[in-house]
Order: C-alpha cells, then structure tokens, then sequence
C-alpha cells in the first residue's frame, strides 16, 4: 500500500522546527517515531501534505534528571530510553515500566515519549502515570512557549489544546516527594503489541508519620475519552490510614467513575471489574512502597 | 519527484532514487535488492521487516527511506562474515531448529541481535519481553529461545559483535 504524496522536510533546529510548524499549520504532521502516523496514514486516514521529521533535531531528545530537581524529558526521546534509563528506573519507576509495554522492542526504539501523549489514544500506556506523577508539558511556537499540566492538554481521543503553531517540546516532571511512591498496572489480552483493556497509575504520598494519606492520585486509562483521573478515590482516602475495607471502598469507587465502552477489546463490563481489581492491587503496592521509602 | 539519496546498508553505500513517501523496506528489496528482509503485515506489527539502525531494532515497513539517510542500516545479509562465515546467532538458530518456513527468522534474528547486544546475560523473561515484536507462525518460540540462550553463551564468552 502506498503512502500518499507529501512534501518531505528535516529540520536540524528548533528555530527551524517552529518556523515550518508555523508556516504550514494543519496542512503539516510532525514526525517523530512515525509508529501512529505512518501506520493511520497508510490506511488513508489522514494524508498530510507535509511531514515535518523532528528526528534531526538533537533538541528534542534527552532525558535530564538531576537530583531534587525532578526531570525534564525532550518530546523526541525513545520509549525505549525510557524503559532503559537508570536514573527514570530509580526515580519514575512507573513511568519506565509503562514505557517498557508499549508495543514491541522494535516499536519502543522507533516511537516518542511526545508522540505517546500527542496520539491521545485513551488507551495510551504512558498518560496514565505522567499524569499521575503531575507532569507537565511545553507547547512551543515561534511566538514562545507555554505550559500546562498533562492531564488539561489530552482533551478528548485524538484532541488537544494545542492552537495551530504550537507542538509540544518537552515534558517536565516534578521531584517524587519523600514518603511517596507511582505505580502503574495494565490488563490486556496479550503482552506486545495489543492495546490495553484499562491501564492505571496509583501515585500516594503519606504524611511525616509515614502512615497517614497526604494525597492520593489514580488515573485510570481505557475506560474514558482522555486519562481519567478519579475524584471520589482521593476524597475517600485523603487524611486516612488505609485498611483493606477502605482500599476495597475506594476500588468500588473508581469502577464507578469509570465510563468504559464495548469493543473489540474488551466488553464495558470487564472493563469495570478490572478497574476495580487494578485499583485495589495499585492502592496496596503504591501505599507499602511509600511506606517503605 | 524523485530524489538521489544514499544509504549506508550493511557497511556499503548505495545510492537510489526515491520518493519521499517511499518506505525503507520496499527501497531495501526491490531497489537495492537485499531480499532478506521481509514485508509481512506491513503496518509494523508483525516484525518481519525489522532491520537495525544504529544498532537498534526499528520496523522498516512503516519507516521512511528518506528519513534513514545518514544511518547505519544492517540487514540480515549483514550479519554473515566473509566468506559466508554464518553469524554466532544464526549458526544457534540453525543448530536448534529454531527455523522452519524462515519468513519471520531475519527480523527475529535481528532482534535477537539487539537484545543481546543490550544485555549479553539475558533471563528467559528479557528474552521474551523483547522478542515478542516478532511474530511465528509455523511453530513455536521454545526453540527460538533455547537459540537465543545458546547465542547468549558465545555472546558473554567471546563479545560477539
């Protein structure tokens, strides 16, 4: 099958970058692992006139973690550099083991932390624990920059708020506070490249006493538009110690917030009950390993 | 409109016309005419096609030609040694039967390759993990894995590159 004609562009710069983005608008896509785009393009679901490929642009790429000061992720860096990078394994080892499912190796080389987000999938692997760790992105134009939180900047599936001339740069994510832990679970029919039925990420800090909920954050993946994050759970446990009967209380909660559809995947009740299984086994692991920080 | 462009394949630079929307695997076989690679599903999700870059393993059906300018493409032609010296994980594939038809064993070579490449002491759970972008349908994975295993020894002895 073949693609259709574009006219091909690989900017060395991010002056460069911005400056095509802003002068070819939504006639142009940008390309970065080309994992989603070629593969929609392919099928005719799209045919852009222009392609913008980032690839050349070192800019983009990296993983900058320094010690208290959180991480700043370039748009362009490989899942596979996430999966694999030491310093993300330490400190986001949520974010390292979603980056490690999506997929297939050959994918996980090939696809971008940027594009994960920018693809807005609700099934999503690496949304899910980016939003749960309050990670923000930055939304370059030739004009400046702006940023704001991941979880305003997925709308819907396939929308963002990303005006004509803007795309997203980096991602920065906020120091793990102390006595706090991320975890992140998925259920899907298979391991490599399938699409998760629900993913989900558990992010608890506990307070000085080291038992207390100081805040709590579950995002769901797969059951709703955009990455759901759960109201009801953190108005459940906040300034609670957590006993079974609580997490199972907050579990319940989750499944009902939950608005998943039927599809080939998976039928919209399963779904609800895997909310519910994932939520109680994420709400246990993330509290016993922010309680053995 | 056509473009001349070079690719540095398996260590040998040719040079092609293309076009932009040309893909990588399409340019590999029929215009620099390495065979080995395989177009299987065609939308990246069978593994057939996968050729390294740099090193690492990318799908080169939903990859563009133009966009592998400058990089370092091996192919599984470029594993074999001179004098057709078969690579330390092919000679494993071929001593466990872990080829039957053989369509998918180039991409799933090539994986192994990286994989072991990353880590030269793997468990059975990495190499499934990493492995599991490449799809068989004639068998079964045991003997792949077992050949994977057995490359993994030559690998930590003698640092295979």
């Amino acid at each position: 099958m073949f693609l259709n004609h574009f006219e091909y562009f690989a900017p060395k710069t991010p002056a460069e970058t911005l400056e095509l983005v802003a002068r070819l608008g939504s006639k142009a896509k940008i390309l970065a692992g080309g994992t989603d785009l070629m593969v929609v393009m392919k099928a005719k679901a799209i045919s852009p006139d222009y392609l913008i490929d980032i690839n050349g642009v070192e800019e983009f790429k990296g993983i900058f973690c320094e010690q208290g000061k959180g991480a700043v992720i370039g748009t362009n860096t490989k899942l596979a550099e996430i999966q694999f990078s030491e310093a993300i394994q330490a400190k986001y080892p949520a974010l390292a083991y979603a980056a490690g499912e999506v997929g297939s190796s050959q994918v996980r080389h090939m696809a971008s932390l940027g594009g994960n987000s920018c693809n807005a999938s609700p099934a999503a692997e690496t949304p899910t624990p980016l939003v749960a760790m309050d990670a923000k992105v930055v939304l370059s134009s030739i004009s400046g920059e702006r940023e704001l939180p991941l979880e305003e900047f997925i709308l819907g599936v396939r929308v963002l708020d990303l005006a004509e001339g803007e795309m997203l740069t980096k991602f920065v994510l906020p120091e793990p506070k102390l006595k706090s832990a991320c975890r992140y679970a998925y259920m899907g029919r298979r391991d490599a490249m399938e699409i998760d039925c629900v993913n989900m990420a558990v992010n608890i800090e506990l307070e000085d006493d080291g038992e207390t909920v100081k805040n709590v954050k579950l995002v769901m993946g797969s059951v709703y538009p955009r990455p759901l994050v759960s109201k009801e759970v953190t108005a459940l446990l906040l300034g609670q110690k957590l006993t079974d009967q609580l997490i199972e209380k907050a579990a319940e909660a989750a499944q009902g917030e939950a608005k998943p559809i039927d599809d080939i995947r998976a039928s919209a009740e399963y779904r609800r009950e895997i909310v519910k299984v994932l939520a109680r086994r994420l709400l246990k692991e993330a509290y016993a390993a922010a309680k053995g920080v | 409109m056509k473009k001349l462009i070079e690719l540095d394949i398996n260590g040998r630079i040719y040079e092609v016309a293309i076009d932009a929307r040309d893909l990588l695997i399409d340019v590999i076989r029929n215009k620099v005419g390495l065979t080995g690679s395989k177009k299987g599903c065609g939308d990246g999700d069978c593994g057939a096609c996968t050729v390294l870059i740099d090193g690492k393993p990318e799908l080169s059906c939903i990859k563009l030609a133009i966009a592998s300018q400058g990089k370092k493409i091996t192919t599984i032609e470029g594993l074999v040694k001179e004098g057709g010296q078969l690579h330390p994980i092919q000679q494993a594939y071929v001593d466990h039967g872990a080829v039957q038809c053989g369509f998918c064993t180039p991409g799933m070579i090539l994986s192994s390759k990286a994989l072991l490449d990353r880590n030269p002491n793997p468990t059975k759970h990495y190499i499934k993990h990493e492995l599991s972008g490449n799809i068989c349908r004639c068998t079964g994975y045991k003997r792949i894995i077992e050949a994977v295993e057995a490359a993994a020894k030559v690998w930590s002895k003698e640092g295979v590159q």
